[in-house]
């Protein structure tokens, strides 16, 4: 109940002002617990131009659960598996490190963060961080086509 | 709650004796003052047994109603959880640095780790930290700023900070269903507890266990059905307001476009029709006018607009259009009907041997005019192929009498339409009648008719073409089969005159030679008897065997007679034939 009430603040201060680049709905009216947002690819990456699905999912916990984070638009990047759960794995959202007064625009500010400067060394797509290591022009060229063709 | 105080004929002193009495039966008479006892049980117990026993009773009653006192306030309790301090909505913004950054709220309890100075509510710290349960108490490591702490006695804040979220004034937790009371935090629960008139209490009436608000309790107990005077739904008297106030479908309601006062079931009617401030398109909006405005513009407009005045006419088109149309599809299945039915027709009119083909065609049959469909089109391909059609009928009819003298030189009939002449034939007889031009593949595919009706008078026409060939065929192999039986029955003919003669001259010799055998027999007649006997046996024998010589050419004259009869049933059975044809 004290979380519904606090998801609900949260809800209300990320519409007053919302993390650069973001746009945050919720998913279905009548739940306070799954976030839509749309972000923007961040300007200076391959990823610019493209518009990414990330829903945020708020544990019956929360906040003494971290959120659970999950592309739905396909990117092509080292810190986010390609499958369909589309995982973005950053630290602050592991459950030993989560801390209850960390906020959502905080978690989505650090996800642009990430998409913009990838992390090989925490990836979760070994063969894309291998790539983006040692032959960043291809990488750059593959992430730059699937944001065309995928993140529209 | 209310039953408490106990009733009064208790007085206090009788109270606490009854008390101390229950809590030490023992000691009563001896620890009590007895003026105490005396007062309480001197009117009417005179001697200590008396009173002994007056004073269980007031004992038992008292329990009882202390019983009874719980269990009210226990019901009250559950009525009435205790107000969740953090779903408060407070009047006026606070100071950030009031705020719990787990909960979001200004503090509850607020706590100071004393490792690391951070402030958090109480309950949050401890949900936090609930995880790893600690025998030791509540530790674990601060969720701001990581360093390992643990809630200790010392880590209550200063009573200012607590003074000062005291005095943050909130709204009435009830204040959805109308307390308009706003209140000092550190009060919220007294007002909810003791003044809200939105609380839920026990029902005054001592035989009712209801739930009741407080305001309402002085109207007395209001838990029996009554019926809503406007709508005549049944429902509790406590329940009235709030059916009036959200549900009744004859409450009262303001328009809210308007401010037009009207009742809720009014509603829909008023926005459909009367309501002046909503705006309405032109009626002519779905032709193409795009006007939309008040309902005392739009009626101005609609006077003016060509397209809102065309509108009806337009309507009552698109209406017949759409009737043409359903009757349109009617008429296509029905012409697929009788399309499959020429199909099957055909199919059973062509030799099995070519089966095989037959099924192609009929695949290939439909598809040629199939997205032809539209009216005019049909139309005009179909007046555009009947003058040839009608031309080919004279032609064919002359096929259709064919006399049995032509039939064996007569030419083959031109099929219609373009056959290739590499073509097998399946129809070879000895009789060189043209093979069915229809419906050979080739020809559907030569020829993509331009709607399904023309395909199918065509397909009419071949059939017709094809019954008159072979009624040709039939009346042909009539004449034939005359001829043949003409020419047989004038040989037999020849050969019955041929044998008539021959038994003629045979009766005659015969006959001479029975007469010169009588006249040898009568001069010696008399003179030898027994010479006679045989000689009238051989006159018997002579006569037999004319007899049999005259059955015989009756006989034939019968055959004869057969033959040309057979003959002429036959020529009239064909005769019949071809009228029928
Ligand atoms: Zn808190
Ligand atoms: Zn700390
Ligand atoms: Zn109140
Ligand atoms: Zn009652
Ligand atoms: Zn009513
Ligand atoms: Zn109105
Ligand atoms: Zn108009």
């Amino acid at each position: 109940m004290s979380g519904n009430k606090r998801i609900m603040k949260e809800f209300a201060d990320i519409q007053k002002d919302p993390p650069p680049g973001c746009i945050i709905k919720l998913l279905n009216e009548e739940d306070m617990n799954v976030w839509d947002v749309v972000m923007d690819g961040p300007a200076d990456s391959p990823y610019t131009g493209g518009k990414f699905t990330v829903q945020v999912t708020l544990p019956k916990e929360y906040p003494f659960k971290p959120p659970v984070l999950s592309f739905r638009t396909k990117v092509y990047h080292p810190n986010v598996t390609n499958d369909e759960r589309g995982a973005m794995c950053l630290g602050m959202l592991k459950a030993d490190e989560w801390k209850p007064p960390n906020k959502i625009a905080e978690v989505l500010r650090l996800v642009r963060a990430v998409l913009a400067a990838p992390q090989p060394d925490d990836a979760v797509e070994s063969g894309i961080a291998e790539q983006f290591k040692n032959d960043n022009k291809s990488y750059e060229k593959v992430a730059k086509e699937w944001t065309a063709k995928y993140a529209k | 709650m209310s039953s408490f105080p106990p009733p009064r004929h208790i007085s206090q002193a009788g109270r606490s004796h009854a008390r101390g009495h229950s809590l030490a039966p023992n000691f009563t008479s001896s620890a009590l003052p007895p003026s105490n006892v005396r007062h309480s049980s001197s009117p009417n117990a005179p001697t200590s047994e008396m009173s002994l026993r007056g004073m269980s009773r007031l004992e038992g009653q008292h329990a009882m109603d202390q019983s009874r006192f719980l269990a009210s306030k226990a019901r009250v309790k559950n009525l009435n959880p205790p107000v969740d301090m953090r779903l408060l909505d407070y009047v006026a913004p606070y100071d950030g640095n009031l705020m719990c950054p787990i909960c979001r709220c200004p503090f509850v309890d607020p706590v100071i780790l004393t490792e690391c100075d951070h402030c958090f509510c109480r309950d949050c710290i401890r949900q936090t930290w609930s995880a790893q349960y600690n025998p030791l108490g509540p530790r674990g490591d601060c969720p701001t700023c990581r360093t390992p702490a643990k809630l200790g006695l010392r880590c209550a804040t200063s009573k200012i900070l607590v003074n000062i979220l005291d005095d943050l004034v909130v709204k009435c937790p009830r204040s959805e269903e109308g307390c308009p009371a706003e209140v000092k935090r550190g009060e919220v629960q007294d007002h909810v507890n003791i003044y809200c008139g939105y609380t839920v209490v026990n029902c005054p009436s001592d035989d009712c266990e209801l739930p009741l608000r407080r305001k309402d309790m002085p109207k007395g107990c209001l838990h029996h059905g009554v019926c809503c005077f406007e709508c005549r739904e049944e429902l509790q008297i406590s329940n009235l307001e709030r059916h009036w106030q959200s549900s009744c479908p004859q409450r009262t309601i303001n328009c809210e476009f308007c401010d037009v006062q009207l009742t809720f079931h009014e509603r829909e009617q008023h926005m459909k029709d009367a309501c002046p401030a909503l705006s309405i398109p032109c009626p002519g909006a779905a032709f193409g006018c795009t006007s939309r405005g008040r309902r005392e513009q739009a009626e101005t407009h609609s006077r003016n607009c060509t397209l809102a005045r065309l509108a009806p006419i337009f309507a009552a088109q698109k209406q017949r259009l759409d009737e043409q149309e359903a009757a349109q599809k009617a008429m296509a299945h029905k012409l697929d009907i009788f399309q499959d039915g020429f199909a099957s027709l055909q199919s059973l009119l062509c030799d099995p041997s070519d089966g095989a083909g037959l099924t192609n065609t009929q695949a290939t049959v439909e598809p040629p005019g199939r997205n032809h469909r539209g009216r005019s089109h049909t139309m005009g391909a179909y007046a555009g192929t009947a003058e040839p059609l009608d031309l080919d009928f004279p032609t064919s009819s002359a096929q259709w009498s064919p006399s049995a003298s032509t039939a064996p030189s007569r030419p083959a009939p031109n099929p219609p339409g373009p056959r290739p002449r590499d073509l097998p034939e399946p129809y070879t007889g000895d009789f060189d009648l043209a093979a069915p031009a229809f419906p050979s593949h080739s020809m559907t595919q030569e020829m993509p008719y331009t709607s399904p009706l023309h395909h199918l008078l065509s397909m009419h026409e071949s059939l017709r073409d094809e019954m008159s060939r072979i009624s040709a065929a039939l009346a042909e192999v009539d004449g034939r089969l005359s001829m043949q039986s003409l020419n047989e029955n004038m040989r037999t003919r020849e050969e019955i005159t041929y044998l008539g003669a021959q038994l003629a001259g045979l009766s005659r010799q015969v006959h001479w030679l029975t007469s010169s055998q009588l006249q040898r027999q009568q001069p010696q007649g008399a003179g030898a008897r027994p010479a006679n006997g045989s000689a009238s046996s051989n006159v018997s024998d002579m006569t037999s065997v004319e007899a049999a010589v005259n059955a015989a050419s009756n006989g034939l004259r019968g055959s004869q007679r057969m033959a040309n009869g057979g003959n002429g049933m036959r020529r009239g059975l064909s005769e019949e034939g071809r009228t029928k044809l």
